[in-house]
């Protein structure tokens, strides 16, 4: 028992960090077609990435910024997964979360604080009915949500263009855009040089929220029982159904926040290539943080960190370009993905351990036990 | 005579789960014998079975054939060499053709061109080598279980075994259909086969096995002549102590009737109706046995009564308030607790701990959330008291429950379902298996329901279990009530032609109507 759960553990532990080494490693190969030393470059892409100069001139500050968006949406991405929703919607919803802030952030006159305040309540609430739309279409005609969560990001970004282009553009110039918003809707900025802000904060808040929901509370115990066992959860009285269109309401939500946060605190404005694919990377986030409000913490500032780490550090110093970063972080998903093609190899390692530290091995611990 | 079969320190150990399903284990099995495999569930048998037949490779241990050391890695390496396995599901393709079936693979063929006249005569020839006449054209589909499965030990026979695994071979047939599949299995090790049956059910060994091998906890406890050994000795052997194979209970006292079903009608998941118009009642402080052979509607009908599935037509009635259209969770509320046949999936998630598993239908009670919020320290004294109250071995509050035993997972279904003393318990298949001391616990806890005034409504394949908890059984053939006996006069024959379609006095069902008619004298 005590050995098994020690096991399950360290697999939890040793995957994540099993992956981000292999990811290195093979990226250090790719690294090698330069004339850069890889050690020195992923060196140079760490600290480039969580290094901290001066406190105005601080690249740990901007990765914290870049995670807030992701830590966003992989928690949004955590919420549906766990009610057993695939949804990669998340992409869609943080477009809807985007233009309600981007749209109420100049349309309605509001004192500060109360602005800010009111459009991430509209957006997430957008947001949360935009996320309502394949939740609904799953349970009441068995639409598949993969495939209505693509289409409908599809929708929301299209909707987007539609908008910057014609109701909502500022200005005659060759890209549009939309106006930019009141000095009363921007959220507050700690240090100068960077965005990071209290966006962050609040993203941070999310993660504590959603544990508590999901872990603590009756509802979140509903969505987690329909998404481990909908079996178990019809049998013992739970209506799977409307677990299942809570988690896509919520996690809806959440990732309109996360849109709402990077116009009122980044961008202030949205152009049509507003998201670059920020909700998608918050699926990449929510797996290889296990499914977890803590891993999707960690995780967003690891990937936050090694794309801008990729960018400062890989780019400008050394001209190797800064897609290297995103190869990295493919690669780690990669090898997250593929966790169950080295998971003998997952036993193996914990023989050496084992081994290493003295102690008996699993086989022979059991075959001693029972005499 | 000499062994075709030595494994020698057979050794596998199961890092996931944690068990170690087989220590060392020295298994020799002679030459045109009929060797039984008998163990409780989760003794390593079928983990045996499946190392000899290639399909899980040992940590360490030799098997010999035939007196040469070999390797077997995938069942094809276990064909070749002349070892064969028919499991305890069939790997059948229903819209095939029997001939279709057991040739596959191996078709005859000119030029890449089917050639079925030859595929026909092939297993004609094969049928009647063996003595097993089936009609090489019936579809699958059509067949009943026992047939399927002599289709089955064909197919195996056809890539020309020397050694035949049968691994619980008479858990899915009725009576009958048990006896003729012994006399298969002798006539088979007549004509030169050995065969090495599993199962664990003492008298079958009695019936059919030459020599039997017992395996208890991942070892190898012995093997012994069956004409030399009784049951209570292969018993205390598997158990490792005495047990009493009969339960103690009172006589009923049936009260009010406290669940009634009138004229239901259940589809399956594919929309065919699986449940016919089916009637029947519970009175509190009785246990009803529904006894029939496996796949005859059970599983259906006792989704339909808890509110998983939706019927077709009837109605149900608790108490004389009718529930037909309620849910699950109005249903256990109004005092209905439900012990499903499929604990992994369906009694319990594994993914969680106890006290989660413990709650699913009781959290929305005040003792257990306060403003929406779990209280764990109240899950975790009520989990403390279950494991106190059910002897829950091994499990803590808080614990994960993925690694228990079959028996303590059971009781951790048990120990939630009936506490808060519910009105009306539906059992379907609950000592499924379990191991005979957790069956005990069981049955004795179904007993003490009864007795404090619980209705119980049992379903259960096992015909032993039905007879010996039973107030009343009714038995279900193809979705209908074949008939309702008193299990203190039926006999085992009785209740097995009805279990196989036939009324008691020995017509087919469908006839029986007409046969009332005429026979009135």
């Amino acid at each position: 028992m005590i050995s098994y759960r020690r096991r399950k553990l360290t697999n939890a532990i040793l995957v994540p960090v099993l992956a981000v080494i292999s990811g290195l490693v093979v990226a250090g190969f790719l690294i090698l077609f330069t004339d850069v030393s890889p050690f020195q470059a992923i060196w140079e892409m760490f600290r480039a990435g969580f290094g901290c100069r001066s406190l105005d001139r601080c690249a740990l500050f901007t990765t914290l910024e870049r995670s807030t968006p992701l830590l966003l949406t992989g928690l949004s991405a955590v919420i549906a997964f766990r009610t057993g929703m695939f949804s990669i919607g998340q992409e869609g919803q943080l477009m809807i979360g985007a233009i309600m802030a981007a749209w109420l952030g100049f349309a309605v006159d509001l004192p500060p604080i109360i602005h800010p305040l009111f459009v991430m309540l509209t957006a997430m609430t957008a947001a949360g009915l935009y996320g309502w739309v394949p939740g609904f279409l799953k349970v009441k005609l068995g639409v598949n949500e993969i495939i209505s969560t693509i289409v409908l990001n599809d929708i929301a970004i299209l909707f987007a263009t539609y908008l910057v282009n014609f109701p909502l553009r500022a200005d005659r110039g060759t890209t549009a855009y939309s106006p930019v918003i009141d000095e009363t809707a921007k959220l507050l900025v700690f240090m100068p040089g960077s965005k990071w802000g209290i966006g962050f904060v609040i993203a941070l808040a999310a993660a504590a929220a959603v544990y508590l929901y999901l872990w603590r509370s009756t509802p979140g115990y509903e969505q987690r029982m329909a998404g481990e066992s909908s079996g178990f959860a019809l049998f013992g009285g739970i209506r799977n159904d409307r677990a299942a269109i809570r988690g896509m309401v919520l996690s809806g939500a959440v990732a309109g926040l996360a849109g709402a946060i990077e116009v009122l605190g980044v961008h202030y404005r949205i152009n049509q290539d507003f998201s670059l694919g920020l909700g998608f990377d918050g699926l990449a986030v929510a797996i290889l943080g296990q499914v977890h409000p803590v891993g999707v913490v960690l995780v967003a500032i690891l990937f936050a960190g090694v794309r801008l780490g990729a960018q400062l550090g890989l780019q400008f110093s050394f001209g190797i370009p800064r897609e290297l970063g995103g190869s990295i972080i493919a690669l780690v998903i990669l090898f997250v993905a593929a966790s169950r093609l080295y998971e003998n190899n997952l036993e193996r390692i914990q023989v050496w351990i084992d081994r290493l530290r003295g102690r008996k091995t699993a086989v022979e611990a059991a075959v001693e036990e029972s005499g | 005579m000499e062994n075709i079969v030595e494994i020698t320190s057979s050794t596998k150990y199961f890092a996931s789960s944690d068990v170690l399903a087989n220590n060392q284990v020295d298994f020799a099995v002679r030459k045109g014998e009929v060797h039984a495999l008998v163990g409780e569930n989760g003794a390593g048998k079928t983990t045996l079975m499946n190392i000899l037949y290639g399909l899980i490779k040992p940590d360490s241990g030799t098997i010999r054939f035939e007196g040469r050391e070999v390797e077997v890695n995938h069942p094809d390496d276990a064909l070749r060499l002349g070892i064969g396995m028919v499991h305890q599901h069939f790997k059948l393709v229903p819209s095939f053709s029997i001939a279709e079936n057991i040739m596959l693979g191996m078709e005859p063929n000119r030029f890449g061109m089917l050639r079925k006249r030859d595929e026909i005569e092939a297993v004609r020839e094969l049928a009647d080598r063996f003595g097993l006449p089936v009609d090489p054209r019936t579809r699958i589909r059509d067949l009943p279980v026992g047939m399927q499965q002599r289709v089955e030990i064909l197919k195996v026979l056809a890539r020309d075994v020397k050694v035949l695994i049968l691994d619980e071979p008479t858990a899915v047939l009725t009576p009958l259909e048990v006896t003729e599949l012994m006399t298969v299995v002798r006539e088979l090790a007549r004509r030169g086969r050995t065969i090495i049956f599993i199962t664990h059910k003492l008298v079958e060994v009695k019936e059919v096995a030459d020599r039997v091998s017992v395996m208890r906890g991942g070892k190898m406890v012995g093997t012994a002549e069956v004409a030399e050994t009784s049951i209570p000795d292969m018993a205390r052997m598997m158990v490792g102590r005495q047990v009493i194979l009969q339960i103690k209970k009172g006589t009923a006292n049936p009260g009010e009737k406290v669940f009634e079903a009138r004229n239901i009608t259940v589809a399956d998941s594919s929309g065919l109706p699986v449940v016919k118009n089916l009637s029947l009642h519970v009175r509190a402080g009785e246990i009803l046995g529904v006894a029939g052979v496996s796949g005859n509607g059970q599983t259906e009908l006792v989704e339909a009564v808890t509110g998983m599935r939706p019927v077709e037509g009837g109605a149900f009635f608790v108490n004389n308030h009718e529930i037909t259209g309620t849910t699950v969770g109005e249903r256990r509320r109004a005092g209905m607790a439900h012990i499903p046949e499929d604990r992994i999936r369906i009694g319990l998630n594994l993914e969680t701990n106890l006290d989660e598993n413990l709650v699913v239908s009781r959290y929305k009670l005040p003792t257990f959330n306060r403003f929406g919020f779990l209280l764990r320290g109240a899950m975790s004294r009520f989990a403390g008291e279950v494991v106190e109250r059910f002897q829950i071995a091994a499990a803590r509050p808080g614990d994960s429950i993925a690694t228990l035993s079959g028996g303590n997972m059971q009781k951790v279904v048990l120990g939630r379902e009936l506490s808060g003393d519910p009105k009306f318990i539906v059992a379907n298949q609950p000592t499924r298996g379990l191991d005979v001391g957790s069956i005990e616990f069981v049955h004795q806890t179904l007993i003490e329901a009864r007795d404090n005034g619980a209705a119980v409504l049992l379903v259960s394949v096992e015909l032993e279990e039905i007879m010996s908890l039973s107030d009343r059984i009714a038995v279900i053939f193809r979705g209908q009530i074949a008939g309702e006996v008193d299990p203190d006069t039926v006999t085992v024959e009785e209740i097995g032609l009805l279990m196989g379609g036939s009324t008691l006095d020995g017509h087919a069902a469908g006839e029986a109507e007409e046969m009332q008619t005429e026979g009135a004298p």
